[in-house]
């Protein structure tokens, strides 16, 4: 974080800051087939591309700068671009033949191979850059017709792959991936996304610490070697982990209490927690979250569970949503609130909406910070 | 280990802060241990596994460390023939994958950056670097300073130069202070995170020059805590006693001195092996003044001095210092193996230990309010601190129970004489305890007694299903000082309420504590507390008894506590009369049942009508279905079986209690000391609007009884179905022949008699395992017969389902029990009984609150259809409730009683009575 006060610094300090709602799910609401995701540029691969909805970007801009549009004009202070899978090892799945379908597997070769194939490393340039480009545009458009900024979150996703998993039964040591190959995708992301104009990084759906710790060393990587630290210039980080019914990493199981002292090092502009369960039972991991990091507070949460019967394919309506965040707002424990998996613009103009007036979470300064641990020691 | 004394060092120093999957924070005045025989250094045995590429013996000892409570571990590799990147990698990857190991932070020990820089790659958490320094001067140091910070750890730094390694102490604070000003002002590395290492050097090497190591060590220690805020020290232990290799009582007495007086001048941490420790107070005082001399340096011949000691010690044999031995704790006071016998929950030698104290302190009761207490003291203060859990505390008083149950005889003896000589005599305090009438739920309470008796007060507990009447009969008689409910069906509640109306009547004039499973304190505080004067406090959970009490009987406490639960009950009663849930009208609700497309093919048919009676049902086979994770929430262990077992704080004891309740177990099923019974039957059925009809025979001409359901009307955002369980049953219209099931089963026969037992030798422990071990037998039994049932229904010949995929409920069908969210109302447990006969069949009868008897008793109905699925009604409108009471003839008053959760309004008579008190 950089020493001079961030603009969506002053905003925290009135009120919650509004991020936006899910891109896949609503994606889903406007009923997109497989030509539509392949246009002609995509036509002849030979894997279902459907469920790579960060490829819209390329193909259905208009779709998806509709879908920023929407969520900007619902509230939404932030919007994330639209490539929480656009690194070239994400990609890889929709792209390259698995080996395992003949009988290989996917090991720290088969990654080395995916992270130099120019092909997959052009198109995750391509999608993040022109991903931040929209947003810059209709967040831009937008804050000049209402006069408020508005800010651009590059994306950065969890992957599909695990540094702290092994898939293999027989060894519990094996990783497919090595976390200087995860390192080199995320930083080609990272230098994509800044290129294209978006103001904050936000490393976020973590379900495994290691992954996002290697997204951290690729950020701080990125502003060492391309000068933003010596300029002064480098974009807040926020953080943000999904984490299941016992608060912990999805996948690496790490407790939210050791998940702070393990993020803190890259002093983030915010923490918090998003996707997974939905909100119910989100409070008291928010509570730990809030007592503990001494940086904004955000979330942002699934529409509860995965609801098949429901439109956007999830339980939870637009005033549930903001009946719960509107809890934790009194609760004390929420900086930046929104939504992820199932939220519609419509949620996220509820959620605005509830919040409005709620005051936000006292950020603690260093002095005050100072002061409490003097309370701490006397005590 | 404690310090002598705090030198003068920073005020408010920041906390060092780590983690594994967990979070580590030290905590002021504690020394942080750190493993190291995961150090192929320190470790030879390790060095051989890792050599030979035996891993996974290596992993094991890793895990070893962390049981022996090492906070931190430290890994080396640092070996000729060892390549450390590819070992430290390969390991620590390994590590990742133990849930207990990767539990804590690991220290990352190299003397090559490579390695260092290998192994951060490998950590999810926030580890420790060992170690950096400006060996190779100030540029290296500060990239590779900047390297730890990005990855993320905390780092030692050796008192180490380009001039070499830092010995004396003005060389160790020079360059500390270096390292330090270039870290936190340069790189902006945060100064908690900066372990200082000022080398721990060998003592009584015979050179002079190292006669002052130790000191030095210390000194430097005191001067970094005092100038350098936040740094921390740390150190290599075992160096200082290197010259005495092979006496190993002689090294830990030196081990344990040194690090008595390094903390004390302020040593955060150490590589110690943690399973290893002499105990400061426990070193013989003759080796402890040798020992002190050398490393204080405190006369020039102590090394001769202490080499002679040593030599001794060898040449006689020395006693195996090692070998604790298992029964020392029995040479202590008798006071000390009081505390020692109730902290562990031995009971072999209490009579005989507990008759000792007698004979010395001269009266029974001064044993009671002396040692006794003094170690339920203990017990209670590690209960609070979470350093035990329940199961301990609950066999602490079992040890109590017999401890006092020996001295009640000389107490009888000696009150009868106070008596008669004209004294009064009164406990600290007296409660009475009972599960309200129509309720036999009994665990709960159960805990909540065998807690308070722990502490001294005298509990009265009055058993389950007891009328108001009995219970202020007998706190009268007592003169009780407090009285206490517990229920865990919802028609409990409203007997609560009664009990406390009468309780304002008859003018009591002590609090009345409510607490089991449904109890809240939402509840308690909307309807229970308004109609009596006196405190009503909800009890969340037995922790929460002693607390609880003792501040409302403390003459000082008291009126603050009250003051400010009323404050709180007031704040509850205000938030509750928020608006309500939205809700759609009844009229809606309908017209949204759950879209199923009606096919024959979904409907199930099963090989028989009818009931059928499984009596003495094999217990072998019903453990085997047991869900573990509720019998470990009974015992106020939070977790999810099997994960519970490897838990950070309560794994061991975890797994403690789940051995004792397999050895339980194991004599309940071989001397079938509980008997199984149950019942179960099939019946043509149709659903007619939100009821189920149910046929006398195929025909389906004649309807032999009718369940009524209740429909979902909160909630119900967009297309949202509005469920009711009679979705799930083909209508009439359909045409189709349907079917549903109805089944009640119990475990509990002969479960009074096998408690009783336990109760009466004083095993309060035993009896309440058994409870808790009837009631999960119970379930499964449920769950055994569903499996049964989906078979005899056809659909599930096919279904190959493992133990976890049975608890996760992957199959067809559900099996929702009246009184539960899909069905709430109780009283259609009574259609369940007539149908299949269930008291004549099983012995099983209903109370008047329609609660099962005897316990660990389950029934419920059978749904087969594909798409049905369970599902919380919620709450209910007052359309809804009126078409109820006309659908089923029960009065409107009534369905309200019994629905008094779900409604979503207040219904006319208790808004009428609320406004009277």
């Amino acid at each position: 974080m950089t020493d001079i006060q961030h603009p969506l610094h002053k905003i925290l300090e009135d009120r919650i800051a509004i991020i936006d709602g899910a891109m896949g799910t609503t994606i889903r609401t406007y009923g997109m087939k497989e030509p539509d995701i392949r246009g002609e540029r995509f036509a002849d691969a030979k894997k279902d591309l459907l469920n790579n909805g960060d490829l819209f970007t390329l193909t259905q801009p208009k779709m998806i700068g509709d879908i920023h549009r929407r969520f900007l004009e619902a509230g939404a202070d932030i919007i994330e671009t639209n490539t929480f899978g656009a690194t070239s090892i994400a990609q890889s799945e929709f792209f390259v033949e698995d080996p395992r379908e003949h009988g290989g597997r996917k090991d720290p070769a088969f990654y080395q191979k995916v992270i130099d194939d120019p092909f997959l490393g052009n198109l995750a340039w391509e999608i993040n850059e022109q991903s931040a480009r929209q947003c810059r545009e209709w967040a831009d458009r937008i804050a000049n017709a209402t006069g408020r900024q508005r800010f651009v979150a590059g994306a950065i996703g969890p992957l599909t792959v695990s540094l702290s998993n092994s898939p293999d039964a027989d060894d519990p040591g094996f990783r497919v991936v090595t976390f200087d190959q995860v390192r080199v995708a995320y930083k080609q992301q990272v230098r994509a996304l800044i290129a294209g104009g978006a103001d904050l990084l936000l490393v976020e759906t973590i379900f495994d610490s290691l992954n996002a710790k290697a997204a951290l060393v690729a950020i701080r990587e990125v502003f060492d070697e391309d000068g933003l630290t010596a300029g002064n210039k480098e974009l807040p980080i926020m953080i943000s982990a999904a984490v299941g019914r016992g608060g912990e990493t999805m996948i690496s199981a790490q407790t939210v209490g050791a998940f702070w002292n393990a993020m803190e090092h890259a002093r983030p502009f915010s923490i918090g927690l998003n996707c997974s369960l939905g909100p119910d039972l989100m409070y008291p991991f928010l509570e730990e979250l809030s007592e503990k990091a001494n940086v904004a507070i955000s979330c942002y949460p699934n529409a509860g569970l995965p609801n098949p019967l429901s439109p956007t394919g999830f339980d939870l309506g637009p005033s549930d949503m903001a009946r719960y965040l509107s809890e934790f707002a009194r609760g004390g424990l929420i900086n930046i609130a929104g939504g992820c998996c199932g939220n519609t613009p419509e949620h996220i103009a509820a959620i605005a909406k509830a919040l409005e007036g709620d005051p936000p979470r006292r950020l603690t300064t260093h002095d005050e910070e100072s002061s409490l641990l003097l309370s701490e020691g006397s005590r | 280990m404690s310090a002598p004394e705090s030198p003068a060092v920073i005020e408010n120093p920041k906390p060092l802060r780590l983690s594994g999957s967990r979070p580590f924070t030290q905590q002021a005045g504690v020394f942080i241990m750190i493993g190291e025989r995961t150090n192929v250094a320190g470790s030879p045995k390790f060095a051989k596994f890792v050599k030979a590429g035996k891993y996974e013996e290596a992993v094991s000892i890793a895990r070893q460390q962390v049981e022996n409570g090492a906070n931190v571990i430290d890994i080396c590799m640092d070996e000729g023939m060892i390549d450390g990147v590819e070992a430290m990698t390969r390991f620590l990857q390994l590590l990742g994958s133990e849930p207990e190991v990767a539990a804590v932070p690991f220290m990352i020990d190299s003397s090559k950056w490579t390695v260092i820089e290998a192994g951060l790659k490998c950590v999810q958490g926030k580890g420790i670097v060992n170690s950096i320094s400006l060996k190779e001067g100030e540029a290296k140091f500060r990239e590779h300073a900047a390297a730890v910070l990005k990855y993320g750890a905390a780092a030692v730094v050796m008192a180490f130069d380009e001039q070499g390694q830092a010995a004396t102490y003005e060389d160790k604070i020079r360059v500390c202070e270096r390292a330090y000003r270039i870290l936190v002002d340069e790189v902006g590395f945060p100064a908690e995170d900066v372990i200082f290492d000022p080398n721990i050097l060998t003592v009584a090497t015979g050179m002079e020059e190292h006669n002052n190591y130790a000191v030095d060590f210390i000194n430097a220690t005191r001067w970094i805590k005092a100038n350098l805020p936040h740094a921390k020290v740390s150190g290599g232990v075992s160096n200082i006693s290197f010259s005495f290799r092979g006496n190993n009582k002689v090294r830990e007495a030196m081990h344990s001195a040194f690090l008595y007086h390094a903390i004390g001048a302020g040593l955060d941490m150490g590589i110690v092996n943690a399973g290893q420790l002499e105990i400061y107070e426990e070193i013989e005082p003759e080796l402890k003044t040798l020992v002190e001399d050398v490393l204080l340096n405190r006369r020039p011949d102590s090394t001769e001095r202490l080499v002679a000691y040593g030599e001794a010690l060898k040449a006689a044999g020395g006693p195996a210092i090692t070998e604790k031995q298992a029964e020392e704790w029995r040479s202590g006071t008798v006071e000390e193996r009081l505390t020692h016998a109730l902290v562990r929950g031995i009971d072999t030698y209490i009579d005989a230990d507990t008759e000792e104290a007698r004979l010395q302190l001269g009266r029974p009761l001064a044993v009671i309010e002396g040692p006794l207490m003094a170690g339920m003291g203990v017990v209670g203060d590690l209960f609070g601190a979470g350093k035990m859990f329940l199961p301990q505390v609950v066999k602490s008083a079992r040890v109590m129970k017999k401890a006092v149950a020996h001295l009640t005889p000389f107490m009888e003896a000696e009150k009868a004489a106070l008596v008669a000589a004209g004294h009064e005599v009164k406990a600290q305090g007296k409660i009475v305890l009972a599960t309200v009438k129509g309720d036999v739920h009994d665990i709960g309470k159960n805990i909540v007694g065998v807690v308070l008796a722990c502490n001294n007060y005298e509990v009265i507990d009055m058993g389950v299903m007891v009328p108001a009447e009995k219970i202020l009969e007998r706190a009268r008689a007592e003169k009780a000082d407090v009285i206490g409910l517990s229920g865990l069906i919802t028609p409990s509640l409203d007997e609560m309420v009664h009990v406390a109306r009468e309780m304002e009547r008859l003018e009591f004039k002590v609090p009345l504590l409510i607490g089991g499973a449904t109890t809240s304190r939402a509840h308690t505080a909307i309807r229970i507390a308004p109609h009596y004067s006196e405190p009503v406090v909800h009890v969340l959970d037995a922790s929460r008894a002693v607390p609880v009490t003792s501040s409302l009987l403390s003459e000082e406490n008291k009126a603050e506590f009250v003051t400010q639960l009323r404050l709180e009950y007031a704040a509850v009663r205000k938030s509750h009369s928020a608006p309500k849930q939205p809700m759609v009208s009844f009229v809606e609700a309908r017209s949204r049942r759950t879209p199923i497309v009606w096919r024959a093919e979904d409907i199930a048919v099963p090989s028989f009508t009818g009931v059928r009676v499984l009596d003495n049902f094999s217990l072998a086979e019903l453990r085997e279905f047991i869900d573990w994770s509720p019998f470990f929430h009974t015992w106020e262990m939070k977790g999810v079986y099997p994960r519970i077992l490897q838990d950070e704080k309560q794994g061991a004891q975890a797994r403690q209690l789940f051995s004792e309740a397999q050895a339980l177990l194991d004599r309940i099923v071989d001397q079938n000391l509980l008997t199984a019974r149950g019942v179960h039957g099939f019946f043509p059925a149709n659903a007619v609007g939100d009821d189920v009809e149910l046929y006398e025979d195929g025909s389906r001409a004649a309807v032999q009884e009718r369940l009524y359901f209740l429909r979902q009307q909160a909630n119900r955002e967009g297309s949202e179905p509005c469920r009711s369980l009679a979705d799930f049953i083909a209508p009439r219209e359909t045409g189709l022949e349907d079917t549903i099931g109805a089944f009640a089963v119990t475990s509990g026969i002969g479960l009074k008699d096998l408690v009783d037992r336990f109760k009466s030798d004083n095993d309060d422990y035993n009896a309440i395992m058994a409870e808790a071990l009837a009631d999960r037998l119970a379930e499964a039994f449920a769950e055994c017969l569903h499996q049964h049932v989906r078979r005899e229904w056809g659909y599930a010949c096919e279904e190959q389902l493992n133990h976890a995929e049975l608890i996760a409920e992957k199959y067809r069908g559900i099996r929702p029990a009246p009184g539960y969210p899909a069905c709430p109302d109780h009283t259609e447990k009574g259609t369940i009984w007539r149908l299949l006969d269930v008291e004549a069949n099983t012995g099983m009868r209903l109370t008047e609150s329609f609660a099962m008897w005897p316990g660990s008793s389950v029934s419920g109905l059978y749904f087969a259809h594909p798409q049905s699925r369970y599902f919380s009604v919620g709450k209910i409108d007052r359309d809804q409730v009126m078409d109820y009471h006309e659908r089923k003839g029960m009065s409107l008053a009534e369905v309200e009683r019994w629905l008094g959760p779900n409604l979503n309004y207040e219904p006319a008579a208790a808004a009428s009575e609320a406004t009277v008190s």
